[in-house]
């Protein structure tokens, strides 16, 4: 087009509403007000808006063809999303339903336990990073398409959550105030050996959430290919707020 | 970053074009279903609700087979239940899904190379179509032929436009930056354009 009329790309973005986004709002004002008085812009504009809605069109048809209806996979993951939550409500103290008896007397231990505990509670410094000695980090083996299907983290049972506790000579166990964390992420390839695990407080500016966060950044750039799963696994291991400071380009936690 | 698991499900609002052409009937209800949701679970049945078929195509155009793309489905939604059971970020869910959507579709695809890589090439011949000789199915072909010769990124990226994800959420979904998804859609709208000019011009 000549240099005087809307480009293309002009069109398109101004057609998919994204020619004013971020700090470009004055050149959709402009684009606007150029085919307000523009008839060879106009029929452009019409064009292309006529192709692309047709063009979704038939995208669509083409395959909603091949949809069945909702009833069942509604029904079918309902069913699911049941037995996660009963999982849940029972959550990490037990797994299996067997157990609920002998679990309900651990409740009662635990709980006369953490009343004992929280009274003699002292400080143990910054938990942000976790104590290379105690742990290293671990990963099993696994392949990516194993780390893609959307492995989730296991919960930790409470008496290794208590041994990670001992070792870090944490006294203080509400659940609010740490969370046992992996350090290598099971969606990378993480072990559940204690050797993989720390106290991660979420009190910290560096906690238990944002490193959630580089988790999820690091599982997408490896299945998308974009960095190899051990660099990812080393990455986190050695130093996951460097890593985070890297992925998000960023030198504070979002 | 922390997040509050009480909190209605927010998704991003996406404005209906001149063209018409982004869903926009089925985004512009995103933002309420989801709010009267009393349970995490009645949450993720509400927004299976609004994007299992917006989902579901862009697996299948993935040429996924149908039972296939349903079991990703199901799995992208549990891993939604599992997200926000984590507490974990609610900030564009919607990019959040077709992002876990689209690494699972890579991933069933890498095995269905591997177990048999002739079946999985023969899966991008479609049959010829009957009706081939109508002239807007000639127009449909021509412009479904244009994409299907796209390149990969290119495709993704413009069947996410067509499921009415913005260029950011496409960003997002894909890991590239925004201006790669402007140069590739523009590119590929233009293509398209240009495939229809051809037929304007024929049927002069």
């Amino acid at each position: 087009m000549r240099s005087d009329h809307l480009t293309d790309r002009d069109i398109i973005l101004l057609v998919d509403g994204e020619l004013g986004s971020g700090a470009h709002e004055a050149r959709e004002h402009e684009a606007k007000k150029h085919l307000e008085a523009c008839r060879s812009c106009r029929s452009r504009m019409a064009e292309i808006e006529g192709t692309v809605a047709d063009f979704v069109h038939y995208y669509r048809d083409s395959l909603d063809a091949q949809l069945t209806p909702p009833a069942g996979p509604r029904a079918l993951l309902r069913a699911q999303l049941e037995n996660h939550a009963a999982s849940k409500t029972h959550g990490w103290l037990f797994a299996d339903h067997r157990v609920s008896i002998a679990a309900s007397l651990m409740v009662a231990c635990l709980a006369a336990f953490a009343v004992y505990e929280r009274g003699t509670s002292r400080r143990t410094g910054d938990l942000s990073i976790p104590k290379n000695s105690l742990t290293p980090g671990e990963t099993r083996n696994v392949t990516i398409d194993d780390v893609c299907r959307g492995t989730q983290e296991d919960t930790v049972p409470v008496s290794l959550r208590r041994q990670v506790f001992r070792e870090y000579g944490i006294n203080d166990m509400r659940p609010n105030a740490y969370e046992v964390d992996y350090l290598i992420t099971p969606e990378l390839g993480g072990s559940s050996s204690i050797r993989n695990l720390w106290p991660q407080p979420y009190s910290a500016v560096w906690n238990a959430h944002v490193k959630d966060e580089l988790e999820d950044r690091l599982h997408g750039l490896v299945c998308a290919g974009q960095v190899d799963l051990a660099t990812a696994q080393r990455e986190i291991s050695r130093d996951w707020i460097g890593a985070y400071k890297k992925y998000f380009h960023t030198d504070k936690p979002f | 970053m922390a997040s509050n698991p009480d909190a209605a499900i927010s998704l991003p609002v996406v404005t209906s074009t001149a063209t018409g052409s982004r869903p926009a009937e089925e985004l512009a209800a995103q933002r309420t279903c989801a709010c009267a949701a009393s349970t995490l679970e009645e949450e993720v049945v509400a927004m299976f609700e609004q994007l299992r078929n917006p989902l579901l195509r862009y697996l299948l155009s993935f040429r996924i087979a149908a039972p296939d793309a349903e079991e990703i489905v199901q799995e992208v939604f549990l891993s939604l239940f599992q997200h926000l059971r984590r507490g974990k970020s609610r900030a564009n869910l919607q990019g959040w899904l077709f992002k876990v959507a689209h690494n699972l579709a890579l991933k069933n695809r890498m095995k269905a190379q591997r177990q048999s890589p002739a079946a999985a090439e023969a899966q991008t011949d479609s049959a010829p179509d009957p009706e081939e000789q109508a002239a807007d199915l000639q127009r449909r072909n021509r412009l479904l032929a244009v994409v299907q010769a796209l390149p990969e990124l290119d495709r993704w990226c413009l069947s996410l436009r067509a499921e009415g994800l913005r260029y950011r959420e496409i960003a997002e979904v894909l890991g590239i930056s925004l201006g790669a998804v402007a140069n590739s859609i523009e590119k590929s709208l233009s293509r398209l354009s240009r495939a229809d000019e051809c037929r304007r011009s024929h049927a002069q």
